[in-house]
């Protein structure tokens, strides 16, 4: 086993096991917390995959923005925070069920994307993405980079205008 | 890298784009005008008329060759462009309706920021009709949706509409993570997200079907999200009560359109053989995976379930969600068809289903102006109460079911004479029986507008000049389009031309 | 063994049925946002990894720039309408919400 092999071994069982107390745990705050190490797993499996902007990205908006964002609304929705709330209405029997139709399709996909024939090519090693992706993101993806740009404007004008407290 | 070639290519693209620019501009300008002028009642819905009205008139000015702009993430062509005008048109008719609404202006609510979004969703649906690049349509779809999300609970002190907002945003951002883990499949499979790309991969390579299975089906589930097609409808009653009449109008309309646009240039471009389009007539698929099968089921489904489901509602919100739910699998039907006769009746249909559905939705409104809800109850004996209303709203509701003389008939025959050209021949009958099921449910209002009539016959009801000037708008095309439709024709068969890349 | 893209794809297939479960059996909005999180980060490994095998195509990297911004954009406005919600209600569990059922 190579080092590499050691790394992603590592970042898999990080990310399953944290994703699993992400969707398992009773308590909200232990969700979140568990998220953190799964979001910090995918950063380090971007790594290993040669995308070190990506990596960055991951760990400045997930971690530093979604994931306190998250943090946030469990507070604010809460008054007294890390007590348990009541997370689960459905019947064992329902968690259950549901639990392995996830088992079944996770294997039926595992499956049939192991048959797949992916369109795969040799790739040229790169010390760093960051120039191509600021080049495509400036040539090819410009209308996309101004779509992003008016979205997140509706986003800000939308989420102030919803959230903020009733004046009248 | 930048080069002399890029630049010019850019200039031409930002030149095609500009319907879309003034679009932005409006946005911008609406904002900083709400922010001086807080106020106002209804400034900043003059300021969004004036910019669409502009907006509209390059757009219908734009000449109609096809070109693919910004590097081909977008095809500009007549398809689109009928699309376009289309979501519009609705979107005026929108803004004018709502200025009327009684339920939005109420407690002295501030409106600036609703006309405003209204124009950012527009954009939003301009990029989904000309979108041809997964990741483009990704995020025009939630462009589109993060600003119906918050219009769907504008009201948001009211408990339905903050409900309804919960409802559509959680489902919707699901539905959007399968869509983006379909795409991400897609991209594994053909290594390009462009639209005419993953057409020459799937020429060039062999694809693997089932995966290939997996990942249209989680797209199309992104995009019948958006156009209610059951199994992904759950949302759509809820949705369509909670929110603002003029919202769910918007929704059961426009968002649709958008919808159903980049859903036909997604399947034609991306899986029927382009290389063999001299002959107009003809698509051929590639790959081994039958998407016509795939869009037939939908569509059976959805007009099914809309109409059995709609025959037990009581709310004129909820009845007109469910039909709007059956209307969407009888355009569905015009997609299985799958050739320029089948788009061209999605046309047509799409044009006379936007007159006639904001109509109904638009007398909802009036008269919930009135009596301060939309139960079916509320209407007996409104045949009397307002005589002029009511004959619009029996309008409509002959056009909704597909009776001559109204346009609602032309729609429903583009779509069965296209489907009978097919070998879907059983699909046809499916959609025969179903208009004989929605029958019923129109005739049920009808009935309660004019031969139910109890309390007290005295009252009249009196409605400002400008609701009946907007009733007129809508209700005369459903009746003129009904008899004397060639240009609708013309136009819709000359807009059928998708571009497919050089 | 070297690691190669099977590997990748399964660590993704499992991620997105945690999230699926997450999102089914959860009834706390906020926890269904969570999930809605692992499905995301699912399908942006599978985007780096198809573009790390694909030669390198910076494609996939863009398109797992747009997905982050909009899941930044998409939970924003997510919380703020359950942050309304809580007001209005005082509790954010999805089933619990029934003014409008048929």
């Amino acid at each position: 086993m190579s080092l590499i092999d050691i790394a992603f071994y590592f970042f898999a069982i990080l990310i399953i096991a944290s994703a699993y107390i992400v969707v398992t745990s009773k308590n909200i705050m232990y969700s979140a917390f568990a998220l953190l190490f799964t979001f910090f797993g995918v950063a380090g499996i971007y790594v290993l995959l040669n995308a070190d902007f990506l990596a960055i990205t991951q760990i400045v908006i997930y971690i530093g923005g979604i994931l306190v964002l998250i943090i946030f609304g469990v507070m604010l929705t809460n008054r007294i925070t890390g007590v348990d709330i009541k997370t689960g209405t459905m019947s064992k029997f329902q968690i259950w069920m549901t639990a392995i139709l996830c088992v079944i399709a996770a294997i039926g996909l595992i499956l049939i994307f192991t048959q797949t024939n992916w369109n795969t090519a040799l790739s040229p090693t790169k010390a760093s993405t960051i120039e191509d992706i600021g080049t495509l993101l400036l040539t090819d993806y410009l209308i996309g980079f101004e779509i992003a740009s008016v979205l997140l404007l509706i986003a800000i004008i939308g989420a102030a205008l919803i959230a903020r407290r009733k004046t009248n | 890298m930048i080069d002399e070639i890029f630049l010019s290519q850019l200039k031409q693209s930002v030149d095609l784009f500009l319907p879309e620019t003034i679009l932005v501009a409006t946005f911008i300008i609406a904002l900083i005008f709400d922010l001086i002028y807080k106020n106002s009642r209804y400034l900043i819905a003059v300021i969004s008329i004036i910019g669409l009205v502009f907006s509209g008139i390059f757009l219908v000015n734009q000449s109609t060759s096809s070109a693919a702009i910004f590097s081909g993430m977008l095809s500009f062509d007549p398809f689109g462009n009928f699309f376009k005008i289309l979501i519009l048109l609705t979107t005026i008719i929108i803004v004018l309706m709502s200025v009327f609404s009684k339920e939005l202006y109420e407690g002295g609510r501030k409106t600036g920021e609703y006309y405003i979004l209204i124009v950012g969703m527009t954009f939003g649906m301009f990029l989904l009709a000309v979108a041809n690049n997964l990741i483009i349509v990704y995020l025009a779809i939630e462009t589109m949706s993060i600003s119906s999300y918050i219009l769907a609970g504008y009201t948001k002190e009211i408990k339905r509409a903050s409900e309804a907002s919960l409802k559509y945003v959680i489902f919707g951002a699901v539905s959007s993570g399968m869509m983006i883990y379909g795409i991400s499949l897609i991209y594994g499979l053909t290594g390009s997200l462009t639209f005419d790309a993953i057409n020459s991969a799937m020429i060039s390579s062999d694809i693997s079907g089932l995966t290939l299975l997996i990942a249209g089906l989680m797209i199309i589930a992104g995009i019948g999200y958006k156009i209610s097609a059951v199994p992904f409808h759950f949302w759509t009653p809820d949705v369509y009560e909670g929110a603002p009449i003029t919202i769910t109008a918007y929704l059961s309309v426009a968002s649709k359109a958008a919808g159903f646009a980049v859903l036909i240039r997604f399947l034609k471009v991306s899986f029927f053989d382009s290389t063999n389009y001299a002959n107009d007539e003809i698509w051929t698929l590639i790959g081994t995976i039958d998407w016509q099968i795939v869009i037939a089921i939908l569509s059976v489904l959805t007009m099914t379930l809309g109409n059995l489901v709609a025959l037990w509602q009581t709310n004129m919100k909820r009845l007109l969600a469910y039909s709007s739910i059956a209307h969407a699998g009888y355009i569905l039907m015009g997609v299985v068809v799958m050739t320029d006769i089948g788009v061209t009746s999605v046309l047509i249909y799409f044009f006379v289903y936007m007159i006639m559905n904001l109509g109904a939705f638009l007398v909802v409104m009036i008269i919930a102006n009135k009596t301060g809800n939309e139960d079916i109850q509320k209407y007996n004996g409104i045949g009397h109460k307002a005589p002029f209303v009511s004959a619009c709203m029996v309008i409509f509701l002959i056009s909704l079911t597909g009776l001559p003389p109204t346009a609602g008939f032309i729609g429903k025959w583009a779509v069965f004479t296209a489907v009978l050209k097919s070998e879907y021949i059983w699909l046809a009958v499916v959609g025969v029986l179903n208009s004989v099921v929605s029958l019923y449910y129109y005739v049920k209002i009808f009935r309660n507008m004019y031969i139910r009539n109890f309390e007290d016959d005295s009252e009249i009801y009196e409605f400002s000049p400008g609701t009946y000037i907007l009733l007129i708008i809508l209700a005369v095309p459903t009746l003129i389009f009904g008899i004397y439709f060639t240009p609708l024709l013309d136009w819709a068969e000359s807009s059928v031309k998708i571009f497919l890349g050089v | 063994m070297t690691i190669n893209l099977e590997h990748y794809l399964i660590l993704s297939v499992i991620l997105f049925c945690f999230g699926i479960y997450g999102i089914i059996t959860r009834k706390n909005a906020v926890m269904v946002l969570m999930g809605l999180e692992l499905v995301l980060n699912s399908a942006n490994i599978n985007f780096v990894a198809f573009s790390r095998f694909g030669g390198l195509n910076i494609e996939g990297h863009v398109a797992a720039i747009f997905v982050i911004i909009l899941a930044a954009a998409e939970a924003a406005v997510a919380l703020a309408i359950i942050l309304n919600i809580y007001q209005n209600y005082k509790h954010i569990n999805v089933d619990e919400i029934s003014n409008l059922k048929e």
